[in-house]
């Protein structure tokens, strides 16, 4: 099973401290050699401050030599660094902390600033020291005070760059910390200001240095899209958001671009909420379509049991591959960090796949035909059949004849009238949208500054930093690992 | 008088005199009798001229000023015995050098001659005002006028002919009109007098101080003129060892004899290190000249280059020399081969120089002025490097160029071209030498565009072909690019690399070439999928219709290939939709620059189908035309008949389908009687129709059968590949054709009729019926398809065309709209970022190119796809987009 693990492509786009989690469950699996995954821990943990935890696992690596001498000395450090980061960040937290304060803090920034410095002498230095600390509490594992340093230096900031570096840093601490509600709001307004970035480039008339963002947003966008995976995947509506987010367009091409093995969690959240997908609207509703399509496109650069089922029975229409490649995604899933707790879900939604597929397509099935091809007896598969046309909605179309043991399924074919109304349903919007254009054009309003205001107008209805299109647009996430790290 | 006349024929045919004829073109009548006039002077000018400036022209003395006096040889030689042994003086020294030329050359500078001229324009002047033609004299005058303008062009004095010459004028001028201002003239003669006065007129305003001095004492003044003229006197020179003394000694002792004063040489033809550069600068000047004989020219500076000693001078021969062989006749198709030979072995032989002596340094833009007299070296030089005047990437260009268009002009079917393309790999050596000296110079603009040459050689060619090119002999490690097959294993991966190192330049046009090579040899290599992504990530198809023609050539070359990868991968539908733009067009050969277009309304002219012809690629780049329609057509065949047979109405049948094919399937029908298949299109045709009746069989015959395939490197695969497919559409074809006429079809007679596993055929039926093409479903239990197709009635049909149409009317408004806006960016959802412009870009190039109006559609037709999703994600940058594929 070790050749369907992605571990490998996907910790070079988490956080070193994201990786964690990663780790363990790969030690708690039996893929790959046991002393291979503790050493793969103990690298990772020496490059953070977590001193006591890389004893440990030094231990546990070589339990008969003596830890290396520069832990010890880098606990020091730490310790050191720890007190005088704090006391440079108290002061700044003793002033916030004040009632008076509290009341008199605005949206605007730069007011706010002006404000602590007459009052209180505080300068953007010592505002900075929030950041420090707060990065430094992360590097040594204690994410929930890092997120609170982080928070706060994000509300009085006004350095572009800093504030995106601990926008990543407040996300990674949320994560770590499992707060999966603020985790999303926090990746909801990141992925605002990484997408608002390249509003700012592509209005830009220049286009040469937009290479280079452009870039930079294709790498963050890719972070986002491993570091999200963390969240949707624990969050309760988490798989609906992430098909809502995963087939936007800019992140549907980051995924075909730099990262396809990101369409195995695309496809499996897709087949997990199926009976969700029928409620949801938009993108969601399509998903499997999409993902099909894309999943045969991508074919040649990534394919796994889980894609490769979907394409088997959507694209071959050749059940008894698809079967094949179920029961070997099953596996799959069992073994996948992100996966393991749907595995349940994910198997008896893809059945009902199966044999949805398999109704729309026969009209008479042999009942004992069909609980073979879904893995069940023919006890199971009897009840399998009936919650199946009870839960299709097709009770008037599917018949059980129990003496000859086979569904009869009646499908009568769509009303001519019904092409019709779909067919004509878009067409009084696009009008509209036609005449909205030529008025705005009437009125001599050029469209980009249309779409700026657009764009400015969502940054302050959600409140989050307005990011106008002047700021310096090539921070990659790398800044926020590194300087987390550092 | 009929010795003047036959000396002026002779002279005529000399260039030298032509000269002349040229600089008095505009007189008519009067030209004759000048020129008769002239003559004699002239004769006798030979004398004064060599004694009066020759000192000045023993060390200005240039082989190729001596043609001038060739004519006069003869006579010369006949009637005047001192002239004559004069010249076999000195022809013996000349001898020596090139023997078969009996013709002995008197060597004048190019100052000499004008002097001459000028002399002797002032006799004829004097000549004309004696007998009064007022139209020769003015004729005389500009003439003259204009030689002394060159000479102040030159920087030299006024010559005191021409400040005679307006006196006499001025003073025949006051004359006449002293003497009988009533006197009739004749109308010409009196206007030409009139305009003589205000030429006169406004030449002594010009020349005023001068003319006073002169006034005050024209002798002095001519002999200070002549003396200024005169540089200092040189000693005797050497004569060049190569030179047997006895001739030398011949040469020097019949000179002594004559002219006591002068210290002559060996007329000329001899070439020391001193004179170098001044020979050089001689060369520069009589370059482009109408009269200047070429191939002189290149003789001299190849003598040069065996003089020249330092490497300065070698590097300014070398340049001088490889512009001065690029000199062709202009009249010539091409570059003679052996002159592009020796061309290339001096560039070889520059840029091997230049690499092992970084001290000096050739460039296009020198910013101070240096004295090209001077001897140069990096001690005396600021920086400690010698800057000199010139480009070599000009001549890689050049020299790429001259043995593309080479390639034009021969007949691709003979020996010749086979012999010619043999040379291609001493030309690909010269680039790989020329890029390893712009990596050592680090000179990146034009390191890019050696690289693009570099990959303009190889993209196109297989495997094989580029590994026997890159075996570059005689390239040793100091020599050797940084990029080679040795480096790089595989061709593949060297245009890899190549095309890397293309996308980091600044240059726009050379980063989308390099794009689209680094795609076709994808395609070549059968690499699809990579290909596809990298084509549709350059947005190439957005905007190519407005780059240049050479680019849009390529990029139908690689659209096309693309095309027949995509075939030999066995992904029909990707072939067809790509082939399709191509050949609809009905243009293909012009469109891939593999021949002229024969319109029926001929409206190119002459300039452009010569431009067309420049454009032309060259027999070995062909793509096999013939091939990529066989594909074409086929994969239209697997694609159409299909969809025919799904399509009931006739209506839809008009719009649904593809024009090219199906107006060749029509003609196909209409033919009363078919014959056996002949050509390619026969086959293809019948196999449609057998398709269509549902005989596979033969279909599968009739296109294995064409021979064409056998052109395709993995023939049989292939063939096995059309076989399956053909097996496939026709069970599809079968299922449109006949389900109205079943309830129900037996599985296992499908499977049987088609030979096809029980499994596709299932299948391939469930896939009809879950798309929705086939109104059926299964029964698993009797394993047959039942059918239900209930037909719709003439309502029906009614409301849903017109749905249809009003479905298309909005599409036409927001089309309309589209243009209309043009450079916003677009107004719908669909196009945020930066489809606008391309968009708008795409509104105005429609109109111009013809090429421009094509391209336009596809990148419509196109961009719906994959394309415009990648526009959001990635701004359209190519750079952007390849780093992160590569």
């Amino acid at each position: 099973m070790a050749e369907y693990d992605i571990s490998q492509k996907l910790i070079p786009y988490m956080d070193r401290h994201l990786a964690f989690p990663v780790l363990a469950h790969l030690s708690e699996l039996s893929l790959f050699p046991e002393e291979d995954v503790r050493f793969a821990q103990y690298e990772l943990a020496r490059g953070t401050n977590m001193v006591d935890f890389t004893l440990d696992l030094f231990q546990q690596l070589y339990p008969d030599q003596d830890p290396p001498p520069e832990l010890a000395q880098k606990r020091d450090d730490a310790v050191q660094t720890n007190q005088r980061l704090q006391t440079e960040a108290q002061v700044v937290l003793d002033v916030i902390e004040r009632e008076e304060v509290a009341q008199a803090l605005r949206q605007d920034k730069m007011q706010n600033l002006n404000y602590l410095k007459e009052h209180y002498n505080l300068t953007l230095e010592h505002i900075s020291a929030l950041y420090t600390f707060g990065q430094f509490q992360y590097t040594y594992g204690n994410y929930s005070g890092a997120a609170d340093y982080l928070y706060h230096f994000r509300i009085l900031s006004t350095d572009a760059d800093l504030n995106l570096s601990a926008h990543w840093g407040k996300l990674a601490c949320d994560i770590l910390s499992g707060n999966w509600d603020t985790a999303l709001e926090e990746l909801n307004s990141l992925r605002e200001a990484i997408d608002s970035r390249t509003n700012s480039t592509t209005s830009n008339p220049i286009p040469t240095p937009s290479s280079e963002s452009a870039l930079a947003q294709l790498q963050s966008r890719t972070w986002l899209l491993h570091w999200s995976l963390f969240v949707y995947f624990n969050h309760a509506q988490g798989r609906t958001l992430l098909l809502e987010t995963f087939l936007s367009p800019a992140y549907l091409n980051t995924i075909q671009t730099s990262c396809p093995w990101i369409l195995r969690y695309l496809a499996a959240a897709a087949i997990v909420t199926r009976k969700a997908a029928s409620a949801a609207s938009g993108r969601a509703k399509h998903a499997l379509k999409e993902i099909v399509r894309i999943i045969q496109m991508e074919e040649y650069q990534y394919k796994d049991p889980v894609t490769q089922f979907l394409r088997e029975l959507y694209v071959e229409f050749d059940f008894e591959a698809a079967q094949k490649s179920l029961a070997i995604a099953e596996r799959v899933t069992e073994n996948d960090f992100f996966l393991v707790d749907l595995k349940q879900d994910f198997l008896d939604n893809a059945r009902y796949l199966i044999s949805e597929a398999y109704c729309r397509i026969h009209q008479k099935i042999d009942i004992d035909d069909l609980s073979a091809r879904l893995n069940l007896s023919q006890e199971e598969g009897e009840k399998w059949i009936v919650n199946l046309i009870r839960d299709m909605r097709m009770g008037a179309d599917a018949k059980i004849d129990l003496e000859k043991n086979v569904i009869h399924i009646n499908r009568p074919p769509a009303p001519l009238y019904q092409t019709v109304i779909e067919k004509t349903r878009g067409l009084a919007f696009r009008t509209q949208a036609l005449g909205a254009a030529m008025s705005r054009r009437a009125a001599g309003e050029t469209i980009e500054t249309g779409e700026e205001g657009k764009a400015k107008g969502k940054g302050r209805r959600t409140g989050g930093p307005p990011q106008t299109s002047s700021g310096p647009a090539n921070a990659p996430p790398t800044a926020a690992v590194v300087t987390a790290e550092a | 008088m009929s010795r003047f006349f036959k000396t002026a024929a002779d002279t005529d045919s000399s260039s030298e005199e032509s000269d002349e004829e040229l600089l008095s073109s505009g007189d008519d009548t009067p030209a004759k009798p000048a020129a008769v006039q002239q003559k004699t002077p002239m004769s006798q000018f030979l004398k004064t001229a060599g004694d009066s400036s020759s000192s000045s022209s023993s060390s200005d003395s240039d082989s190729d000023d001596s043609d001038s006096d060739d004519s006069d040889d003869k006579p010369a030689a006949v009637q005047k015995p001192r002239p004559s042994t004069f010249l076999v003086g000195g022809g013996g020294g000349r001898d020596d050098d090139d023997s078969s030329e009996d013709e002995r050359k008197v060597v004048k500078s190019a100052k000499d001659k004008r002097i001459e001229e000028m002399q002797a324009i002032g006799k004829s002047i004097d000549n004309a005002l004696r007998i009064g033609d007022w139209v020769a004299t003015s004729n005389d005058f500009d003439k003259l006028a204009r030689l002394v303008e060159r000479q102040t062009n030159v920087s030299e004095p006024v010559p005191p002919y021409w400040l005679r010459a307006l006196v006499t004028v001025e003073n025949a001028l006051t004359a006449t009109k002293e003497k009988d201002p009533k006197k009739k003239v004749n109308a010409s003669n009196s206007r030409a007098q009139n305009g003589m006065k205000q030429k006169v007129k406004k030449a002594t305003k010009e020349h005023e101080a001068l003319l006073k001095t002169y006034n005050e004492d024209p002798e002095k003044f001519e002999r200070d003129y002549i003396q200024a003229l005169a540089p200092p006197p040189v000693a005797p020179r050497e004569v060049r060892p190569a030179q047997p003394a006895g001739a030398a000694a011949a040469g020097q002792a019949g000179e002594t004899d004559e002219f006591t004063t002068v210290g002559r040489g060996g007329k000329g033809v001899q070439h020391t290190v001193e004179t170098l550069f001044k020979d050089l600068a001689q060369v520069n000047e009589n370059r482009g000249k109408k009269n200047t004989d070429r191939v002189e020219q290149v003789r001299t500076l190849e003598k040069l280059l065996t003089v020249a000693v330092t490497t300065y001078q070698r590097i300014r021969v070398l340049l001088a020399l490889i512009s001065a062989r690029f000199d062709y006749n202009p009249a010539a198709s091409h570059m003679p081969n052996d002159a592009w030979l020796a061309a290339q072995k001096e560039l070889d032989q520059l840029v091997k120089i230049l690499i092992h002596e970084p001290t000096y340094s050739v460039e296009e833009e020198v910013n101070f002025e240096y004295d090209e007299l001077l001897e140069r070296s990096p001690t005396t030089e600021e920086g400690g490097i010698v800057r000199i005047r010139g480009s070599v990437i000009s001549f890689v260009d050049r020299l790429d160029d001259e043995f593309t268009r080479s390639l034009q002009n021969i007949d691709p079917h003979g020996t010749e071209y086979i012999e010619r393309l043999r040379d291609e790999k001493v030309l690909y050596k010269t680039i790989c030498l020329s890029q390893s000296y712009f990596e050592r110079a680090s000179r990146d603009e034009a390191l890019a565009r050696v690289l693009m040459r570099r990959l303009e050689h190889i993209y196109y060619k297989p495997d094989a072909v580029v590994e026997a090119l890159e075996q570059i002999p005689d390239i040793d490690e100091t020599t050797r690019p940084s990029l080679s097959l040795q480096t790089c294993e595989k061709a593949q991966s060297l245009v890899h690399s190549i095309c890397i190192s293309l996308y980091k330049t600044s240059n726009s046009l050379l980063r989308t070439r390099a794009m689209l090579c680094h795609i076709y040899s994808h395609a070549l290599h059968n690499d699809f999928y990579t290909a596809r992504d990298m084509m549709l990530m350059s947005h190439l198809q957005e905007n190519v219709h407005s780059a240049d023609v050479g680019t849009q050539i390529l990029f139908n070359r690689t659209v096309v290939q693309l095309g027949l990868c995509a075939f030999r991968c066995g992904l029909i539908k990707e072939s067809q939709s790509t082939l399709q733009d191509i050949f609809a067009t009905q243009r293909v050969k012009e469109l891939l620059a593999q021949g002229l277009h024969q319109q029926r309304y001929s409206t190119l002219t002459p300039e452009q189908e010569k431009a067309e012809r420049i454009r032309q690629m060259p027999f070995h780049m062909h793509i096999n035309t013939e091939l990529a329609e066989a594909v074409f057509l086929v994969a239209s065949m697997l694609v159409e008949i299909p969809l025919l047979a799904s399509l009931d109405t006739e209506e839809a049948r008009r719009k649904a389908v593809s024009k090219s094919f199906r107006r060749l399937l029509d003609h196909a029908n209409r033919q009363v009687f078919n014959g056996p298949p002949e050509n390619t299109r026969d086959h293809i045709m019948q196999a449609s129709k057998a398709l269509q009746d549902g005989e596979w069989q033969r279909a599968r015959d009739l296109i294995q059968s064409i021979a064409i395939w056998n052109l395709m490197p993995e023939s049989k695969q292939v063939k096995e590949m059309l076989a399956k497919r053909i097996q496939e559409e026709g069970l599809r074809t079968y299922l449109f054709t006949n389900a109205p006429y079943y309830t129900t079809l037996s599985l296992e007679l499908l499977s049987r009729i088609f030979s096809l596993s029980l499994r596709s055929v299932t299948s391939i039926v469930s896939k009809m019926i879950w798309n929705e093409e086939l109104a059926a479903s299964l029964d698993q239990a009797g394993g047959v398809v039942v059918f239900h197709r209930v037909e719709p009635n003439k309502l029906q049909q009614l409301a849903l065309s017109l749905s249809e149409k009003v479905a298309q009317l909005v599409e036409q408004n927001e089309k309309a709209l589209d243009v209309k806006l043009g450079g916003g960016s677009g107004w719908t959802d669909r196009g945020d970022g930066k489809g606008g412009d391309k968009r708008g870009g795409e509104a105005t190039g429609g109109g111009g190119e013809r090429r421009g109006a094509r391209t336009g559609t596809r990148g419509g037709v196109r961009g719906r796809g994959r394309g415009a999703r990648f526009a959001q994600g990635l701004g359209g940058q190519i750079g952007g987009a390849q780093a992160v594929r590569t």
